[in-house]
């Protein structure tokens, strides 16, 4: 009986010394392998310094992610923190009871802290819904084989591809996806052009879209230094063949580079036809969110205010190999000395975050049709961006009527 | 012996169930109508209040001493609202307040405090509300939120400067009168009324089914269209008094608004009164004259189109209570009672399948044919069905779009989002891939029913394969073979010195794909199918045959096809639905691909809810597939009847 009583006072004991009011925090995310080990890691450490919270981070797979937010958040069901890219914080802002505006919690030091295009990713009609984590977006890649300084302007590269290129041979001085639409948004956006106008008009048949569209002909036709058909794996073989000189890729491409290549990384060129406008590549910002349906919002925004600190985008960015919003970060002697950070920090200057409109989805489909009538010469870009304009203000109107 | 007639009883039980069921549901109908109509009263009052206040903030500057102090002024002379609060977006700043909370060393102006988020939240709302439909000029959010907080309603609307809104006027009003129940009397006299005229005219008519089924019927319609009749006169006299009241208040405000700015020597001219009588998105009713009296002509209107809805629905009740009565007098409760009793063992077998069918199958399947009569989209996933309720228009939308070919600048193309186009499409896929699985495997299986075949098992094992394959692995393998530059299909090609096809740029070339992929996943299913019934047709059927001296094309004609019929019709019949509603091919393979030239309709439909986010209109769509396929199987079912026969 004595040693019953006993053990009782014991597990009581132990129960104790857990502080009653705990706040617990789930957090959801998507990552693998490095990126995972990375935020267990800043998860770990927060709960060790903060003692009266208690931080624990699932990793759900990402083909089901999206879906998984859509349908157990609302209902109560879901995280405290999910970490996600902007492009579907529209529609779930939309569907409401999702994300919770975190405006509120934010002061100017906090905001300061990011990088200011990935704070505006955050942004929904004028507020804040979360804290940006980490950017992606494409730059220029070359061979350092057989370029030995990157371009700087469109001239530059024109020159340096038509030296390179030799159909005969399949070798090119140029390869880009550029019949998707995400990559040839750089151009677009060089020349000035934009999807939406004035909050989410559908306006994808402006003019700069148009001429940007004919500057794309001109590589691909008059300079001829583009392959035909760039499918994502023609691009990966050309490189890694030493067939292409440049590329224009993202972080995702760096793992897929033969061991014996040597690469180099800079800034996507100005282009002269533009008025000397850079290549403004769009950029997805993946930020932590807190769900609006969450018991510990205080608890939950203290850790993703934690999460996208420095000393977490540190760990974040040599050990998760992401590239952090926060600006600081790359003060570190570390992350400062890793060539590839700092190109896509260089190249972040320019970025412009993908719209994170509900209304986006709907753009994709007709913009596609777009870039293969294009690039194949069966329509005039004036044409068919008329068209996909005429496709895509349906979809919308079709969404908005009442 | 058959029994005895009870006809008289079984009325009078059927004219007491009708009733009670009659006046249960209107009463239930009328007593929601005057709870709506006492409610929009009070929000349109409170509303009224909230305008009000907000023009007096305005003039007073928005910010600042004159706020405060204006906003005091009007709190003393308003009862009706026993709080007020101006919140300021830029500085996150309480600039005025009455709350009772809001003193001493919480008085405003102050920042706000870390657990008045929600107050915050709120104006960020309202101002992307207004921003949102100014941008789509159109009302599609609430630019006055009417929230209930217990008893009473938090109100709150945009206060703006030089037409930016830069923060909120937020309002509590007092509790709110609890609505008065309506009386009992009408609803005891619709119940007992009926039933003991009917109980007199039972005793007089006697055992005769056909004039107790006449008077039950009038007994309970009379009932019921009397407490309907009191109950509209009588929602049209509450509208007027809401009207009324709504004026008062109005008038009431005017007054008070007047007087503070008087007072505090405000600028601006007064707006006129009866424009704060709006609706959520802060468009004006137009039921008070600009002067804030009731409009007599736009009232009448109101009160016409309600007491319109209010008929239509409690119609539809009575009908209701009419067909119990019916059902009951004549006896189809008793027989489906008298059913369950004898067969009660069977019922209780089939009852857990039932439980799951309505849980798995008829639930889900009811909640789709429901949303498609709603515009159900990304945009209103919180409203309640009512709410986006658009009858039939999906539909209209769907079916009634011909044009799915467009004249455009460059000549005439085909508008492959067409609803007749995709349908055509999907029947050229199903017919052709019926026709592929069962030429293919009918061929298969002729070959293998050859007797002296050595390794038989062997070829039947490897030929079963594609089908034990889960299909979205065949199908992703297959849209691999098909790729461009290093799908093996065009290497072979390139072998040749053919040039590489791309085979997702064309609607043929895509089509093509996916056929190839489903005839390669449906043939060992109709080999199989054909096989069986091969092997189960006697030789001596050819032996004698043969004896006659038929051909070997004579004897397939006349024995082999006619004795697979059976076993074929039924085949082809479930590979047809599995063929047109063949989601994985299509999505992974070409994925619609070019330009949704190659979409079938499940696939559409899959499109239109999770790329466009239209759940209604998707869930109409696939309420027309249904259709097809249910007049596709009823016909089917005629057919194969008559080749059983």
């Amino acid at each position: 009986m004595r040693t019953l009583l006993g053990i009782a006072a014991l597990a009581l004991a132990a129960l104790a010394s857990v502080p009653a009011d705990a706040a617990e925090i789930v957090v959801w995310h998507a990552y693998r392998a490095g990126e995972k080990s990375a935020l267990e890691k800043v998860a770990a450490a927060y709960n060790s310094s903060h003692p009266s919270t208690k931080v624990s981070t699932l990793a759900v797979p990402y083909d089901a992610f999206a879906d998984k937010i859509s349908a157990a958040v609302p209902r109560g069901k879901g995280p405290d923190v999910f970490i996600y890219a902007q492009d579907r914080l529209g529609g779930w802002i939309e569907a409401g009871n999702t994300v919770e505006p975190i405006d509120f919690f934010l002061d100017p030091e906090t905001k300061a802290r990011f990088i200011p295009t990935t704070m505006e990713a955050m942004t929904y009609k004028g507020t804040v819904y979360g804290l940006p984590l980490n950017y992606k977006c494409i730059t220029l890649i070359y061979n350092k084989k057989l370029v030995s300084a990157p371009p700087k302007d469109s001239d530059e590269l024109v020159a340096i591809a038509k030296k390179l290129t030799d159909k005969g041979a399949g070798r090119f001085g140029l390869a880009y996806a550029y019949s998707d639409y995400y990559y040839h948004a750089a151009l677009q956006n060089a020349f000035g052009g934009y999807v939406f106008e004035g909050g989410a008009k559908p306006a994808i048949n402006n003019p700069a879209n148009v001429k940007a569209l004919e500057y794309l002909l001109k590589w691909l036709d008059k300079d001829a230094i583009l392959p035909a058909e760039p499918s994502t794996a023609l691009i990966t073989a050309l490189f890694n063949d030493g067939k292409t000189a440049m590329i224009f890729n993202g972080p995702w491409f760096l793992g897929e580079i033969a061991s014996n290549v040597q690469y180099g990384l800079a800034p996507l060129p100005k282009i002269k036809e533009a008025g000397d406008k850079p290549m403004r590549p769009w950029m997805t910002v993946e930020g932590a969110f807190v769900a609006a349906p969450s018991k510990n919002k205080d608890a939950a925004y203290d850790f993703i205010k934690y999460l996208t600190d420095k000393p977490a985008g540190i760990i974040m960015a040599l050990e998760g190999r992401q590239s952090p919003a926060n600006q600081s970060a790359y003060t570190d002697a570390k992350v400062a000395a890793d060539p590839v950070l700092k190109s896509f920090h260089d190249q972040v200057e320019v970025a412009v975050p993908m719209p994170n409109l509900p209304e986006m989805t709907m753009v994709w489909s007709p913009a596609t049709t777009v870039m293969n009538s294009v690039t194949r010469h069966a329509a005039s870009p004036k044409a068919a961006l008329d068209a996909a304009q005429a496709a895509i203000s349906k979809d919308v109107a079709g969404l908005r009527k009442k | 012996m058959p029994a005895p007639p009870a006809h008289r009883l079984r009325f009078l039980i059927a004219v007491a169930l009708g009733a009670v069921l009659g006046a249960v549901l209107l009463r239930g109908f009328v007593s929601d109508a005057s709870r709506q109509v006492a409610d929009e009263a009070q929000e349109r009052q409170a509303v009224v209040t909230l305008q009000a206040l907000t023009s007096l903030v305005r003039r007073a500057g928005g910010e600042g001493d004159a706020v405060r102090s204006a906003v005091a002024a009007w709190q003393s002379r308003t009862p009706s609202a026993p709080q007020a609060r101006v919140f300021r977006a830029d500085g996150i700043r309480l600039e005025a307040s009455t709350a009772p909370d809001d003193a001493g060393d919480r008085a405003a102006p102050r920042r706000l405090r870390r657990e008045e988020k929600p107050l915050y939240d709120r104006s960020q709302r309202i101002a992307a509300a207004v921003q949102t439909n100014r941008e789509e000029q159109q009302a599609r959010k609430p630019e006055i939120e009417v929230a209930p907080a217990g008893a009473r309603l938090s109100l709150a609307g945009p206060l703006e400067k030089n037409g930016a809104v830069v923060g909120i006027v937020e309002i509590e009003t007092a509790p709110l009168p609890l609505p008065k129940p309506a009386g009992w009397s009408g609803f005891l006299l619709a119940l007992i009324a009926p039933i003991a005229v009917f109980g007199g005219l039972a005793f007089l008519l006697g055992e005769k089914r056909l004039p107790l089924l006449a008077a039950a019927v009038v007994c309970v319609a009379a009932s019921l269209s009397w407490m309907g009749r009191a109950a509209v006169s009588e929602l049209a006299a509450q509208q007027q008094r809401a009207a009324e009241q709504v004026a008062e208040r109005v008038r009431d405000q005017a007054t008070v608004t007047q007087a503070v700015a008087t007072a505090q020597v405000l600028p601006g001219a007064a707006a006129a009164p009866g424009s704060w009588d709006v609706d959520d998105f802060r468009q004006p009713l137009g039921l008070l004259t600009p002067d804030g009296s009731v409009n007599p002509q736009r009232l009448a209107q109101a009160v016409d189109t309600a007491a319109r809805e209010l008929r239509r629905t409690l119609l539809g009740a009575g009908a209701l209570a009419l067909a119990l009565l019916l059902l009951v007098g004549l006896g189809a409760f008793n027989l489906i009672g008298r059913s369950l009793r004898r067969h009660r063992q069977a019922y209780l077998y089939i009852a857990p399948a039932i439980l799951g069918m309505v849980v798995l199958v008829f639930f889900p399947f009811t909640y789709g044919v429901t949303l498609s009569f709603t515009d159900s989209n990304l945009y209103n996933t919180g409203k309640a069905i009512s709410d986006v309720w658009i009858g039939l228009r999906n539909y209209a939308d769907i079916l009634g779009d011909f044009a799915f070919i467009k004249r455009g600048d460059g000549g005439s193309f085909v508008n492959y989002l067409n609803f007749y186009w995709t349908l055509l499409f999907t029947i050229i896929w199903t017919v052709c891939n019926v026709t592929i699985g069962v030429v293919s495997g009918l061929i298969l299986a002729l070959v293998l029913n050859t007797r002296a075949l050595a390794l038989r098992p062997i070829y039947r094992v490897v030929l079963i394969l594609p089908w034990a394959m889960p299909n979205y692995i065949t199908a992703l393998i297959w849209k691999g073979m098909f790729h461009q530059q290093f799908g093996v299909i065009n290497q072979v090609i390139q072998l040749f010195g053919f040039p590489a096809v791309s085979w997702f740029d064309r609607p043929a070339s895509s089509f093509l794909t996916a056929l190839a992929t489903n005839g390669w996943l449906s043939f060992p299913f109709m080999m199989v199918v054909s096989l069986g019934a091969l092997q189960s047709i006697p030789a001596d059927l050819y032996e004698a045959a043969r004896v006659d001296g038929a051909s070997r094309l004579q004897q397939f004609k006349a024995i082999t096809l006619p004795s697979l019929r059976p076993a074929l019709v039924p085949a082809v019949i479930i590979s047809v639905v599995w063929t047109f509603n063949m989601f994985n091919i299509i999505y992974l393979v070409t994925g619609g691909e070019p330009g949704s030239s190659t979409e079938i309709l499940v696939t559409q439909a899959y499109k239109f809810a999770f790329e466009r986010y239209r759940y209604g209109y998707a869930a109409a769509y696939s309420t027309v597939i249904f259709g097809i396929l249910l007049v596709y199987g009823s016909i089917q079912n005629r057919v194969s009847r008559a080749t059983e026969a």
